[in-house]
């Protein structure tokens, strides 16, 4: 255990005090002992060990918004389509995180560089679109979107009229 | 997971208790919206009542018990007790309005004695205190054909009834005032001499009978036992070259009977004679009256002259000296043919006359005045008969006008909109100044300078025009009379009123005109005035050359904002006033209905560049062919102020169902005999520019009422139903359907729409009977729509239109009753506090007048009928103000201490912050 802590720590430091032990290192390697394949191997490994993880964890990052997709159909199943205090919370919530997430795409990808970056992104990306469009339909399903004729009535401009009429029961 | 428990168990709560209450949500947002009562503590804050009791018929003094007043009975048909001192009606008794109230005789003793109607006639007997009535018997004469010309009166105790028959003799009846009982048969004096031009001087028949050259003066005590008749040739008292034949008796209850012959002579009867007076009649339409004074009886006489204006005179009856303290002559007092309707007068200790005199005019105005010609009190009387009335804008404050027009100049460097800047900023700090200074003098004459615009528009003038020829402006937030204008040659019995140009144009006067007919001629009458103060303008008073069909105001304003009025002459010839203004007729239509035949004629006003001229273009007979007999009841255009700014309804599924708005739609209601369904009533909705009939309803075995409502695409008009024997209202709405025809802000034109719109119907009973109906106006239509229906009991209800809606549905599908439709039932409810007069009852309401406030929550009301009546209603409640006990005082509190707290706790929260760094 200890010897691995030596070699880690040799990876990262240059030991100025290693040359007056030079001769003692003419030693011949312990039979089976490849120097040079050792350092190598264990080397690239560990890299591709660590890199690996972290694509596979920034991959549940980015496939995250995906996965609430049917935990929120279930959820706008649930929630009706009556205008009422708690279907309205949860359609804000419904479409204000995948914005949020949106907006904080930068930051939550901020460690990878790679050649999965972009795709990464790009699926996140998705996925929150998905999202927002999906609480856009339940919020067109539940009627809050003004796509209607009526929902613009008030703002039309009144007929202005063309004839102008007087007159009325005979004077005579 | 825990997020989406809590979702869904909030979800399940919200969505159970939505199901559950969403009917009852509906059901109880409607209660909210519907119930319109006040708090008592607002009775008398938006709204007046003033009560009238129409044109003295009789007056006389109660001096018997100890509140003196002042008993009369009106034209009205009216028995009133009047406080001597402010002129108010202690009671009101308002009897039918048909002859079976009209009132023939008022005695006023310890009790108070009426005869009304026209026999059956009713005998009455009221406590004078209290006005409770004591009695009561009825009379039924025999001759029915003569009973209109009866005489009554009261002579110790005995109600005589006297009945003349001309060139014959007279039939004379007494009955016993209290029972009605009879005490004699009925006496016939014979007395061929009686002739249409007898007046009765009670006891005393008086009459000129005889040849020409050769007439006798003849009078009969009619009550006494014997037949005594005094003779006399008439040349005895006047010259019989000037003769006329005229006879009037003194007004007044004369303490002495008498009669004035020809304007000129006052002859008295005296001890079974004739006595003529020393005294001549001042003037030939004076009023003559005898009263017992301190010494002798007085001959009281009252006149208005055209140049020296009112004037009264005494004479003592014996000396024929004038008696100085009685005499008055009032230059600036105006009663047109004045005439003394009661005069009371008492002995003060020093041998004094102290005299309360009432003067009744022509324009129907009663003054009440003490000796001297001091008026204490003065009733317009002429207001129990308003025949049309108009809410006029005030203008704004003349600060307010600086303002305007220091925007309204665009041109000039911007030095000149400085200077001018700085000119009106030091303006308004002198008139800031200035009126710190006058203060306690504007106080006093507030009534007068504060005939500015409020903020909300609230403060309007009304001018009233009355059916005597007066012409009344007033004050609608207190109702006091600002101004008031008598034109006796108005006919006020067809009479249009327009503002042709409002207040909103410093410099120029707000400008109103009345077009009615000549009294005499029947020709038409112009009178233009400025509505904020009374005086004639432009125009003044204008008869014109022949009688007119219509008259309009155009739609084009010229450089100085009046809009011209174009009339329209019986011979189909037309005028516009001012000439100038014939440059402006364009797009102009005018129909014309004739009530009698239900016969409505449109003409186009052309200009070709020289004159104006009318074309007929279409006609048509509202009875339908061949139905003679058919009459139009009522005609309902819309309100020339209405903006409508909604064009459409939002239906459960959001999609629109369109209006048609049609401005140039006018419902007649008429109604005629029908062969088979013997009285038929039709309601017809007519194109009044093309002609073209948009609606139209019939309902057979009715009876149309003349109340018609008409406003957007809403109408609504009353019959009665023969067949039930009930009121009903029916509604009819008119829409384009889904899809509209013009684009929003197009310029509907009744030439290019060749469509048809659909017409929903719907009928409701109303459990009253109603007397005037109108809907309330909002400055753009967006508030919801009421309809107001002054009752027969004196009520003033306001009914949602959601109630008379035609699309009410049987059974309401649940998208119906999402949508707000209420499931229909046939009687309307008339709940207690959708009245708006809650207990104070109006009378006989004969029409209600709406108009828009400037804030869109409100329409103001006036209804005119015997009694007048102003309010301020809020369909929608008033969701543009703040509620009338909107705490000012709580929410400054509250602000304050947030404020104070917020800034003290960021000072604390610094000084922590400080104790946190050091430790």
């Amino acid at each position: 255990m200890s010897l691995t802590k030596t070699n880690k720590k040799f990876k990262w430091a240059l030991d100025f005090s290693q040359k007056s032990r030079a001769s003692a290192s003419d030693l011949p390697s312990p039979p089976g002992y490849s120097q040079a394949a050792n350092a190598n191997y264990s080397e690239s490994s560990k890299e591709t060990d660590s890199n690996l993880l972290l694509i596979k964890k920034l991959w549940d990052v980015a496939l995250g918004p995906l996965k609430q997709v049917p935990m929120n159909l279930f959820i706008m199943y649930m929630a009706g389509n009556s205008i009422s205090i708690f279907p309205i919370m949860m359609v804000g919530m419904l479409i204000v995180r995948p914005i949020k997430a949106l907006f904080a795409t930068q930051s939550t990808f901020k460690m990878v560089e790679g050649t999965q970056a972009a795709g990464q992104k790009f699926v996140y990306f998705i996925g929150n679109i998905v999202n927002i469009l999906l609480a856009l339909y339940k919020c067109q399903s539940m009627g809050l979107l003004p796509t209607h004729s009526s929902d613009w009535l008030a703002f039309e401009e009144p007929l202005t009229r063309v004839e102008h009429i007087g007159g009325g029961i005979s004077m005579l | 997971m825990g997020l989406l428990s809590s979702y869904l168990k909030l979800n399940f709560l919200g969505l159970f208790k939505f199901l559950n209450s969403m009917n009852w949500f509906i059901v109880f947002f409607s209660l909210i919206n519907l119930s319109m009562c006040i708090y008592e503590d607002q009775i008398g804050k938006f709204d007046w009542r003033q009560t009238y009791v129409g044109r003295i018929k009789f007056a006389q003094f109660d001096t018997v018990s100890t509140a003196k007043k002042l008993i009369v009975a009106t034209e009205e048909n009216v028995l009133a007790a009047l406080h001597l001192k402010t002129g108010q009606v202690v009671w009101r008794h308002v009897f039918e309005s048909a002859s079976t109230g009209n009132i023939q005789l008022l005695h006023v003793s310890d009790k108070i004695v009426t005869v009304s109607g026209s026999n059956p006639y009713l005998v009455r007997g009221w406590d004078s205190g209290t006005g409770v009535l004591l009695w009561e018997w009825s009379l039924t004469l025999q001759d029915n054909d003569r009973a209109d010309f009866s005489e009554w009166w009261v002579q110790q105790g005995l109600l005589v009834h006297m009945l003349p028959a001309f060139n014959s003799h007279i039939e004379v009846t007494m009955y016993n005032l209290l029972t009605g009982h009879n005490r004699g048969a009925t006496s016939k004096l014979p007395a061929p001499w009686v002739n249409e031009g007898c007046v009765l001087t009670p006891p005393f028949y008086s009459c000129i009978s005889g040849n020409v050259g050769a007439q006798r003066l003849l009078s009969l005590d009619v009550t006494s036992n014997v037949v005594q008749i005094i003779s006399k040739p008439l040349f005895d008292y006047i010259s019989l070259d000037i003769f006329e034949g005229n006879l009037r008796p003194l007004d007044a209850n004369s303490a002495v009977p008498g009669f004035i012959i020809d304007d000129k002579k006052i002859v008295l009867i005296k001890n079974n004679d004739f006595e003529l007076l020393s005294v001549n009649v001042a003037d030939a339409s004076a009023s003559a009256s005898i009263i017992d004074g301190s010494n002798g009886a007085l001959l009281l006489q009252a006149w208005t002259d055209n140049t020296l204006g009112f004037s009264l005179v005494a004479h003592n009856v014996n000396t024929g000296q004038e008696v100085s303290e009685l005499k008055c002559s009032d230059r600036n007092l105006r009663i047109p043919e004045a005439e003394i309707a009661a005069v009371m007068c008492t002995k003060t200790a020093k041998e004094q006359h102290a005299c309360r005199i009432l003067v009744n005019g022509a324009d129907d105005a009663i003054h009440l005045m003490q000796q001297g010609g001091r008026v204490l009190w003065t009733r317009e009387e002429a207001l129990a008969n308003v025949v049309a009335a108009e809410f006029v804008d005030l203008p704004v404050s003349e600060t307010e006008a600086a303002i305007e027009s220091e925007f309204d100049q665009k041109e000039g460097s911007i030095w000149a909109a400085f200077s001018r800047r700085l000119q009106t900023q030091f303006q308004q700090l002198q008139t800031l100044l200035h009126s710190f200074q006058h203060r306690d003098r504007t106080v006093e004459n507030s009534s007068s300078n504060n005939l500015v615009r409020d903020y909300f528009n609230l403060h309007k003038i009304l001018v009233l025009v009355t059916d005597v020829g007066k012409i009344i402006g007033m004050d609608n937030l207190s109702g006091e009379i600002l101004w008031r204008r008598y034109e006796p040659s108005l006919d006020a019995e067809s009479v249009a009123v327009f503002t042709r140009r409002t207040a909103w144009h410093p410099p120029y006067d707000a400008y109103l005109t009345i077009v009615g007919k000549h009294e005499e001629t029947g020709n038409g009458l112009v009178i233009s005035l400025n509505p904020i103060n009374g005086e004639l303008v432009g125009e003044r008073v204008l008869e014109l050359d022949a009688r007119l069909l219509q008259c309009a105001m155009l739609h084009r304003a010229d450089e100085e904002k009046l809009h011209g009025l174009a009339v329209l002459y019986e011979d189909e010839s037309i005028q516009v006033f001012p000439v100038s203004s014939e440059r402006l007729v364009e797009d102009m239509y005018i129909y014309v209905a004739d009530r009698e035949t239900a016969k409505v004629q449109g003409y186009a006003l052309k200009y070709d560049g020289k004159s104006a001229s009318a074309q007929k273009i279409w006609s048509v007979a509202l009875g339908g062919a061949g139905s003679a007999g058919h009459r139009i009841v009522a005609a309902a255009a819309r309100s020339r102020l209405e903006r409508t700014h909604s064009p459409g309804r939002a239906l459960a599924d959001r999609s629109v169902l369109y209006k048609y708005t049609n401005p140039n739609l006018v419902l007649f209601l008429t109604e005629g005999p029908d062969p088979v369904h013997k009285e038929v009533v039709r309601a017809v909705a007519v194109d009044v520019a093309s002609g073209a009939v948009a609606a139209a309803a019939a309902h057979r075995r009715a009876r149309a009422l003349p109340l018609a409502v008409h406003a957007d695409n809403c109408l609504a008009y009353l019959y009665r139903s023969d067949k039930h024997r009930r009121l009903e209202i029916a509604t009819m709405e008119l829409y384009e359907g889904k899809e509209r025809w013009l684009p929003a802000g197009a310029a509907f034109s009744s030439f290019a729409s060749e469509r048809a719109p659909a017409v929903q119907r719907q009928a409701y009973i109303l459990p009253a009977g109603a007397t005037a109906a109108a809907p309330t106006v909002t400055e753009r239509s967006l508030t919801d729509r009421h309809v107001l229906l002054a009752l027969t009991t004196g009520a003033i209800v306001e009914i949602p239109w959601a109630f008379l809606d035609p699309r009410r549905p049987a059974m309401p599908t649940a998208e119906q009753r999402e949508e707000g439709l209420l499931p229909y039932a046939p009687e309307l409810p008339l709940p207690a506090d959708a009245v708006l007069n809650y207990n104070r009852t109006v009378h006989r309401v004969r029409a209600l007048y709406t108009h828009p406030a400037g804030i869109e929550s409100t329409s103001l009301v006036l209804a005119t009928g015997l009694d007048l009546f102003y309010t301020r209603v809020a369909p929608s409640k008033t969701f543009d103000l703040l509620k009338d006990d909107f705490d000012y005082h709580l929410i400054t509190i509250v602000l304050v201490a947030l404020i104070a707290a917020s800034y003290s706790t960021k000072y604390f929260a610094s000084r922590k912050m400080l104790k946190m760094a050091w430790k």
